[in-house]
């Protein structure tokens, strides 16, 4: 028995020279042969009539695939899509921030100290841990809410695939795939999502790719750092009355330098560490449909801003109890904060930065929205000064831009600690939510490493020459 | 009672199947609504993990009918079940070695003729199959219709249209799920002609020595073109004989 | 001070390129990489009939004549090699040790071609490297996961694991005479110049071809609906086999990336060009022969296009739709 099985396989083993290597197309062709067949005797189409779908769907896109219309329409549709979420998410999130920081954080605080709770315990658990969350929470959960449900309305109607074909020209050149585009803009509201997102693409190459360089986008929690920097030191190399639009169009060139360096690294990455992964475009253009806006609050509700909400949450919590720990453990009689923030200063000098900058973007790794507030918080602890905030380790915001201006060139600030800030805070490492999710994503070590590490490298690098470059020439 | 699976295979593709009736699996093409289809049989009774060795997700789910305690595990979507790539790969091995008592092949109505790819592909594999029509109200808003009686008459299978977001022929698939899986409904599986001018003398051969070492073994012709193909996985389930297990259908039941 | 750190810069550049450099350099090549590639041309220079000696050895291995001279000693002492005639001849032992080399690096090259984005020209190269740490074992899985190819992307057969090898019965492409047919069943990877000429005029294994015309430096050949001229030199680095009238298929076929907007066609083929996972791509779409396709819609930048087939659109980029071949059926639109 066992003999003759071995006979059948060596004899196909022989035949398979024969057979040749087109096996595989002939049987494809055969089953499509047959499902030609059986297709044609049960279904039948009726597209009789001028307003047939077909034709209204053609008709969209040779407008949306026009030279001279494409191009504006999906500009005016991304930019309605990014006034609707910043000017939407303004009046919720500053109620957010009402309810949970100013109101309930001083009523939690109140709770804990009349439960006689030691001063640690109510410092590390409230004033470290759930200010951190709130703070996670009422910036980033209405912006969100509002940008996932528009942008999917865009993905279920159709059109997204689309901009995926038009733009696929130039992703091409740099080795990547159209739909890179989508994942880029998804990453605008949030990385994670921009990386989960990724999964369209099918091509493990491309999808690799768009995971990476996900980060160049920059997201949601980063575009209030830029603003706030920009206004204060962008605003105040020109004159006043062009101040606003100095520093408008810093924030847009920092947006459009992620652009350029995501296509550059991936330019980079296909043709170099990218080799070994196999490639394959495909692209499918489905017809245009009534989007189901029920089924999109859901989806955009549940699968992408709740999810990335509570992993952003998870993180978020411990982080807040290290805020505030390395900001109230002394060494010494000084805090780890100001040791580290001493240790760091020289180092960072080199890329125009500070000691305070690069702890606050170690310590304010869950999210990068609480990285402003972190930095404000260790600016005061390390002047020492009293009266601003509301103590150590308890981050904080500031309502005027002028006394937030105030504080920093206290902290010893230039112009160009402000440039190279908006540098850093688009080219350092991915948010620690984002990380976990491409560790998620990939199932691999080696790419969430070169996904986390390459942006800082990258970071370091560009502001390294901007501080030489800068005082080269002051 | 009337069951076709391989309790050792699917415990060996990590399915617990204590308290286990019935094994359903669900295959289909990507987009085509099958988590849907899957979402709407299960409830929320869910359970994600990954396959074996795998880096790639494996949702189950699980539901009664009629007494009857099913579990149903959900396929990657995939295109076809012929080439190389790990999704492709499981959702084979899962038909094939872990003979389901009954595989839902999800299609798009709107789509028929590329998702008959997928679905005639199943249909070498297994005789247990029934073609769930799915985004019906897609097709009658584009204007397509599909006779989905003439299309089961020819597949040989049931073939149940739904509309899966609206609900819409669910308890018709349950149903249906039913019916085969107690035997009430027989399948008869449509099996694409595979008679290539230039290479059938050597198909021809090795299929009748296959016939001779396994006579009970329903579709040699398959098992022999994967041979020629150089199928490692037939290779190996030839040499350790479990070939011979492949038996689809219990006619006596 | 900022003049220091932009030395500092240059420095660590230069040092960077200088660690690549040498790091690219084989500093010392080990005995057994010696062995295996002494053995690989001792197998080719019997397959092409040509002797081998010290000097052969030591020209292909870039190493020292005396070094290529011990290394023949230390063949023939492990009983791989034998002296006949003053010539070193593979014994049954050394040739199957050699086989298993090549089976290796054929598997290898069909692996990056198939599942990697690798620049075919670098193929022959990284294989050359890879193949001498790859085991029996490793070798069995490359080849499980690859569905047993019989032939690696040039069209030479793979060893069998049991060190058995099928030959290709071609014949040299100048064998052809003018307005013959042909299919190219091989094509030669050394020398590196020559395959790249070959490779970067679109020709491939599988490919169907005629002979247009010949002249003193070259031959002109017809291939995929082009035209294209190869020197004397690369023809005879392709091995093909005649092909008689009927089994010649439609030499009337267009590009797919020729047919405009509203045109229809007939879907002839996908030329073996596209491999992998982009053809089993193309063949899942349902792009098979008989196919009827039609142009649909240009992107922004005229590249990809959309076509529609079998119900749905399908975005191609050129470089694929170069590789699909039709045959246009009359416009209705």
């Amino acid at each position: 028995m066992k003999n003759e099985r071995e006979l059948i396989i060596e004899e196909a083993e022989k035949l398979r020279w024969e057979v040749g290597d087109n096996l595989h197309d002939s049987l494809l062709e055969s089953i499509y042969k047959s499902a030609e067949e059986i297709s044609r005797k049960v279904v039948s189409r009726n597209d009789a009539g001028k307003i047939s779908r077909k034709n209204i769907d053609h008709l969209i896109d040779k407008i949306v695939t026009n030279k001279w219309t494409g191009l504006p329409i999906m500009f005016l549709l991304l930019a309605a899509v990014f006034w609707i979420t910043i000017v939407g998410a303004n009046y919720p999130s500053s109620f957010l921030a009402k309810v949970l920081v100013d109101t309930l954080h001083p009523l939690m605080k109140d709770l804990f100290v009349s439960l006689s709770s030691p001063e640690w315990l109510t410092g590390a658990l409230i004033d470290g841990g759930y200010l951190a969350v709130a703070w996670v929470v009422s910036v980033m959960l209405p912006p969100m809410a509002i940008f996932f449900p528009l942008f999917t309305l865009l993905e279920d109607f159709g059109y997204l695939p689309r901009v995926a074909f038009n733009m696929d020209g130039i992703y091409k050149r740099v080795g990547a795939h159209g739909k890179q585009a989508l994942t880029m803009s998804m990453g605008f509201g949030c990385n994670a999502a921009g990386v989960i997102a990724a999964r369209i693409i099918d091509s493990p190459r491309e999808r690799l790719v768009a995971i990476i360089t996900n980060n160049f986008s920059l997201c949601n929690g980063r575009w209030p750092t830029q603003i706030l920097i920009a206004s204060i030191f962008i605003g105040n190399l020109v004159p006043p009355y062009l101040a606003g639009i100095a520093s408008a169009g810093a924030v847009v060139s920092i947006a459009v330098l992620g652009v350029v360096f995501s296509l550059i690294v991936s330019w980079g990455l296909t043709r170099t560490v990218l080799k070994g992964e196999p490639s394959a475009f495909s692209l499918e253009l489905p017809p245009y449909r009534p989007p189901r806006i029920l089924q999109i609050l859901y989806t955009s509700l549940i699968d992408r801003t709740i999810f990335v909400l509570w992993r952003a949450i998870v993180f978020a919590f411990p982080a807040g109890i290290v805020i505030w720990s390395v900001a109230n453990i002394n060494v010494g009689g000084i805090s780890i904060a100001e040791h580290f923030i001493d240790w760091a200063n020289p180092y960072a000098m080199l890329i125009g930065l500070n000691g305070v900058i690069i702890l606050a973007y170690i310590i304010a790794i869950p999210a990068n929205e609480i990285v402003i507030p972190t930095i404000l918080m260790l600016t005061v602890l390390s002047l020492k000064i009293s009266g601003i905030g509301a103590g150590a380790g308890v981050m904080f915001e500031m309502d005027n831009p002028a006394d937030v201006a105030q504080l920093l060139k206290l902290g010893g600030w230039t112009a160009l600690t402000g440039i190279n800030l908006m540098l850093f805070s688009l080219l350092h490492n991915p948010c620690s939510t984002t990380i976990y999710t491409i560790y998620k994503e990939t199932k691999s070590i080696k790419w969430t490493l070169v996904a986390t590490l390459l942006p800082i490298v990258l970071g370091i690098l560009v502001c390294y020459a901007t501080t030489q470059l800068w005082y080269l020439f002051t | 009672m009337n069951t076709t699976h391989d309790l050792k295979n699917l415990v060996k593709l990590g399915i617990d199947m204590t308290n286990v009736d019935f094994i359903v699996a669900l295959a289909g093409n990507p987009n085509t609504g099958k988590s849907t289809v899957f979402n709407s049989l299960t409830g929320l009774q869910q359970h994600t993990g990954n396959w074996p060795g795998k880096t790639v997700t494996r949702t189950e789910g699980a539901f009664s009918y009629l007494g009857h305690k099913y579990k149903i595990v959900d396929l990657p979507g995939t295109y076809s079940l012929l080439s190389t790539s790990t999704d492709e790969e499981i959702a084979r091995d899962f038909i094939l070695f872990g003979k389901p008592d009954v595989t839902i092949i999800v299609a798009d109505a709107t789509r028929l003729e590329r998702n008959l790819n997928l679905t005639l592909q199943v249909l070498e594999i297994t005789d247990r199959a029934i073609l769930c029509l799915n985004l019906i109200d897609e097709a009658r808003r584009h204007n397509i219709t599909v006779d989905h009686v003439k299309l089961s008459e020819i597949l040989g299978i049931p073939v149940v249209p739904t509309a899966a977001r609206q609900k819409e022929g669910i308890p018709e698939l349950l149903e249906t799920i039913h019916k085969v899986v107690t035997g009430e409904t027989k399948c008869n599986p449509y099996r694409v002609n595979t008679n290539f001018r230039d290479i059938a003398p050597a198909v021809e051969k090795l299929e009748s020595k296959i016939k001779v070492l396994f006579p009970e073994l329903p579709n040699t012709r398959w098992i022999a073109l994967r041979l020629l193909e150089g199928d490692q996985k037939i290779i190996d389930a030839v040499r350790s004989g479990e070939i011979g297990k492949l038996i689809f259908e219990e006619m006596e039941g | 001070m900022t003049l220091y750190f932009i030395l500092l810069t240059v420095l660590i550049v230069l040092m960077a390129i200088w660690i690549k450099k040498m790091w690219g350099r084989r500093w010392k090549i080990s005995d057994k990489e010696l062995t295996e590639d002494a053995l690989k041309h001792l197998y080719n220079s019997e397959e092409n009939k040509t002797d081998t000696d010290e000097n052969t050895l030591s020209k292909v291995l870039s190493i020292s004549t005396k070094r290529a001279a011990k290394l023949i000693k230390k063949l023939e002492a492990s009983g791989l090699t034998q002296n006949v005639d003053g010539k070193q001849k593979l014994t049954n032992n050394g040739r199957s040790y050699a086989l298993k080399i090549v089976r290796v690096h054929r598997l290898l090259e069909k692996y990056f071609a198939e599942n990697t984005s690798i620049n075919e020209t670098e193929w022959h190269k990284i294989a050359e490297e890879k193949e001498h740490r790859i085991d029996e074992n490793k070798a069995r899985e490359l080849a499980m996961q690859l569905g047993n190819p019989l032939r690696d992307p040039h069209g030479d057969p793979i060893p069998t694991a049991k060190g058995e090898i099928y030959s290709h019965n071609g014949i040299p492409l100048s064998k052809l005479e003018t307005n013959d047919f042909g299919n190219i069943v091989h094509i030669e990877d050394e020398p590196k110049n020559l395959y790249k000429e070959i490779s970067e005029s679109g020709i491939y294994p599988g490919m169907q071809i005629q002979i247009k015309d010949k002249f003193k430096d070259g031959i002109e050949i017809k291939g995929d609906g082009k035209n294209k001229f190869i020197s004397n030199e690369a023809a005879d680095n392709i091995s093909i086999v005649p092909l008689n009238k009927d089994e010649i298929i439609k030499q009337d076929y267009q590009p797919l990336s020729s047919l405009e907007v509203g045109e229809e066609a007939e879907v002839v083929g996908i030329s073996k060009a596209l491999r992998g996972m982009q053809r089993r791509r193309l063949l899942d779409f349902g792009i098979v022969p008989g196919t009827r396709i039609r142009a649909f819609l240009k992107s922004l930048g005229n590249d990809p296009v959309a076509y529609e087939l079998r119900g749905t659109l399908i975005a191609l980029r050129k470089n694929q739709s170069d590789y699909i071949f039709i045959r246009k059926i009359g416009n209705d639109k």
